[in-house]
């Protein structure tokens, strides 16, 4: 029995008032240790905290601003004057809104891409913008055959604004239209996001993305430049290798988001393949003519004109 | 002995804590049986007290300033007790769950509390009895303690998952016979006396011969799924060991810690080009990278380490290495195998993952800045004749300097790997025998040599 004897209530006072005043006193050396032992948990706890925090975080590109554009030229194709007009583009672009502009000659990178086809150069020109420029925040690859239509809009009010991307993302979309199996992320978040890039009607388009600095863009830009792949014969080239990647490898896709094509790269009229609401309209950012430089019986610098004096006249009276 | 009413203090009936009365469980609550109070108590049970004991099961708060404290309470029960001591019928009860209780029906010690009865010296028993107790606990449970620490945050063991693959192809493609079997059996106690001691986790991954894996594009393609999927099942683990089912951990005395990660900068090397067998361009000439994907030694940083292997004759050697939980992990995870690469060169991968992660990291420069080389013998010692025929130091087990793990590679490739298992196991429990056993030894060594004995190896 536990309570194997009554307590004896004792007819003295005394040593009741004693014990009481004992484990009051007690109480206090209890409480105290108590506090004590706690605070020094804590403080364990949270050190440990601090530390094993620090060890699976990822450095955001902390302490870069600013935003390169960059151009590749690729002078075996392009005229000499229909180049100048680009570079005039980019650097008008560039001024007004204090981007810096990286332009790169593909000749360049001749050796790098080595027996693939040269638009592969996308890739290594980007890596090389981005270690000349390492405290740079975005990078705007924007293709030699595209011009930019709207240069009052910039690229933050456009999209890298707070908020902005939420509402221009397509989540849950397939990464390869029409009907690709992998579908966009349904529940990406904006701060998750590493790479912009549009899609046009039938394949990714690498002529127009904003890629964002740190080691996402690194991983990124090694893993489609991968010698396996250039040598593969996709069909068109890194435009292919791109769609590849984003549907084989979760982690590229996962910091990926896809905009609406008219956002980053509208088609004009002459190009093929242009998505559902992806053709040029009046107050677009870009106009790609894409495949202008290697299709038959097409000619960028007789497409160009007409835009280029509509831009120019813009670019005059803003 | 009846009851008026229900000695239960609750409203309601029932008592306060199952299994404080004797002969619990046997006795319904409600209906008291007689038999279960203690007869010659005419009030068994002491109402103050059990009021006392129910206000602190239900927790209440309460604002007497009198007996409600907990100290006071066990004082007033430890007092109580002692009355025991003093008359120790056979029929008392005796609690169950005491410490003590050995200690009472001891016969010396009876004795010894005859001459404590004086209030004056309970202070002096009670500090006896506390020290027993701690010297008990320190005998039974301080394995238990020290394991616990072990593992715990502060120990820093939980941190570390060892992924043992094991069953390898599952006796699909030959047949598993009984050296097999002791393999298996043999390697996994090896690596569970190994995690335990050091509260590390211990994953078994069971390479089945499964479909998924059986098409020509993906053989033996297992292992980053299990370590992705060990890596969701252990959240708070950082550092992932992956273990051929091949090798043998020999000193259980060395924690991973202590051998590596409490000093990692010091241990590895990540310019490829101070051992560098398959002739990797290091660093990266591209005019086009930036510094650090040209730099011979990464960014210099422990941190940024997220892979630690080691390379053997032939190249790297994916037997034993260490993969960190992080975004860089993930990634070379996922980029490890992929169907246009593997389409291109699976005649070419003849070691397929082993050949696709020296492919990768000489193709793709970022992979180039995390990955950490250890000297081979430091996670990956090979027994004599698995690296070429002859006897490198730099390669092979060497005993002298306790090298943690042996690796047999290669050993089902006209070897036997049982034997060598064997072989290893005996040789570690023969390193690590007990100083007792070390001071026979030699005693028995210089006996020998007294009485003239030629030594027999």
């Amino acid at each position: 029995m536990q309570f194997a004897l009554p307590p004896r209530r004792s007819p003295h006072p005394l040593p009741l008032s004693r014990s009481s005043r004992m484990s009051s006193y007690r109480r206090k050396q209890l409480k105290s240790v108590a506090v004590l032992a706690f605070a020094i948990l804590s403080l364990i706890y949270l050190l440990h905290y601090l530390y094993s925090s620090g060890s699976t975080s990822i450095a955001a590109p902390a302490g870069t601003t600013g935003v390169v554009l960059v151009t590749l030229l690729d002078r075996r194709r392009f005229s000499e004057s229909y180049l100048k007009k680009i570079i005039a583009n980019r650097e008008d672009y560039a001024k007004r809104h204090g981007y810096t502009n990286f332009f790169a000659s593909v000749s360049d990178y001749d050796e790098a891409v080595g027996d693939a086809p040269m638009s592969w150069a996308v890739a290594p020109a980007t890596r090389h913008a981005m270690a000349t420029h390492p405290r740079s925040a975005y990078f705007f690859h924007l293709a030699a055959n595209a011009l930019i239509m709207n240069p009052t809009k910039s690229l933050k009010s456009h999209i890298l604004e707070k908020g902005r991307l939420e509402d221009l993302m397509l989540k849950d979309v397939p990464v390869v239209p029409p009907d690709s199996i992998i579908k966009t992320f349904a529940h990406q978040k904006e701060n998750d996001v590493d790479l912009i890039i549009t899609q046009d009607g039938e394949d990714l388009n690498p002529g127009s993305f904003i890629l964002k600095n740190g080691e996402f863009a690194r991983f990124f830009l090694d893993i489609w430049f991968d010698p396996l792949y250039r040598n593969f014969n996709f069909g068109k080239a890194e435009t292919h290798g791109l769609d590849h990647i984003m549907q084989w490898h979760p982690t590229v896709l996962a910091r990926t988001a896809l905009v609406p094509q008219r956002i980053l790269g509208s088609y004009s009229h002459d190009s093929p393949g242009a998505s559902l609401d992806g053709t040029y309209k009046d107050g677009d950012l870009v106009i790609q003519f894409r495949g202008c430089e290697d299709t038959e019986g097409r000619d960028c610098a007789h497409e160009l004109e007409p835009y280029y004096k509509l831009w120019e006249k813009k670019a005059q009276s803003d | 002995m009846t009851l008026s009413r229900s000695p239960s203090p609750r409203a309601g009936g029932g008592w306060s804590s199952p299994g404080l009365i004797p002969a619990s469980g046997t006795t319904s609550p409600r209906g008291a049986s007689p038999g279960s109070l203690s007869p010659g108590t005419p009030t068994g049970i002491s109402w103050a007290a059990a009021k006392a004991k129910s206000d602190e099961v239900r927790g209440y708060p309460s604002f007497q300033t009198r007996n409600s404290g907990f100290f006071s309470r066990q004082r007033h029960k430890i007092s109580t007790r002692f009355h025991s001591f003093r008359r120790p019928s056979s029929r008392e009860y005796v609690d169950k769950d005491d410490y003590g209780r050995d200690w009472k029906s001891s016969g010396g010690g009876r004795g010894l509390i005859c001459g404590l009865r004086t209030p004056i010296r309970r202070g002096r028993f009670r500090l006896l009895l506390a020290l027993l107790l701690v010297w008990i606990g320190c005998l039974f449970c301080w394995p238990t303690i020290v394991q616990t620490y072990r593992r715990s945050p502060i120990g820093g063991g939980s941190k570390f998952v060892i992924i043992l693959g094991s069953n390898v192809e599952g006796g699909v493609m030959e047949w598993k016979g009984a050296r097999e079997w002791a393999v298996e059996r043999n390697s996994i106690w090896n690596k569970k006396r190994y995690a335990k001691k050091w509260g590390y986790e211990l994953e078994l991954a069971n390479l089945l011969a499964k479909k998924r894996y059986s098409h020509e594009w993906r053989e033996s393609w297992e292992k980053g799924d299990v370590i992705r999927e060990a890596m969701r099942k252990y959240p708070d683990a950082e550092w992932f060991w992956w273990l051929d089912l091949n090798t043998w951990v020999m000193e259980y005395d060395t924690s991973l810690q202590h051998h590596l990660f409490n000093d990692l900068e010091s241990h590895v090397y990540r310019d490829i080009t101070a051992n560098n067998p398959l002739n990797i361009t290091h660093p990266l000439p591209e005019f086009w990278l930036d510094e650090l994907g040209r730099s011979l030694e990464g960014d210099g940083k422990a941190d940024s380490l997220n892979m630690l292997l080691t390379q053997d004759c032939d190249g790297f050697n994916l037997g034993s290495f260490f993969l960190r939980r992080s975004l860089w992990t993930d990634r070379l995870l996922d980029a490890w195998w992929d169907p246009v690469m593997y389409e291109q060169m699976h005649m070419k991968w003849e070691h397929k993952e082993q050949d696709a992660l020296e492919y990768i990291y000489q193709s793709q420069p970022w992979v180039r800045s995390s990955v950490g080389f250890l000297p081979q013998r430091s996670i990956n010692a090979y027994p004599p004749g698995a690296c070429d025929d002859g006897d490198d130091s730099v390669v092979h087990y060497q005993q002298d300097a306790h090298d943690l793990i042996v690796n047999m590679a290669g050993c089902m490739f006209g070897r036997d790997c049982w034997s060598e298992i064997y072989h290893y196991r005996e040789l570690s429990n023969w390193l690590a025998r007990s100083s007792w056993e070390r001071f026979r030894h030699g005693l028995g060594d210089v006996y020998d040599r007294v009485t003239g004995k030629p030594k027999d190896d």
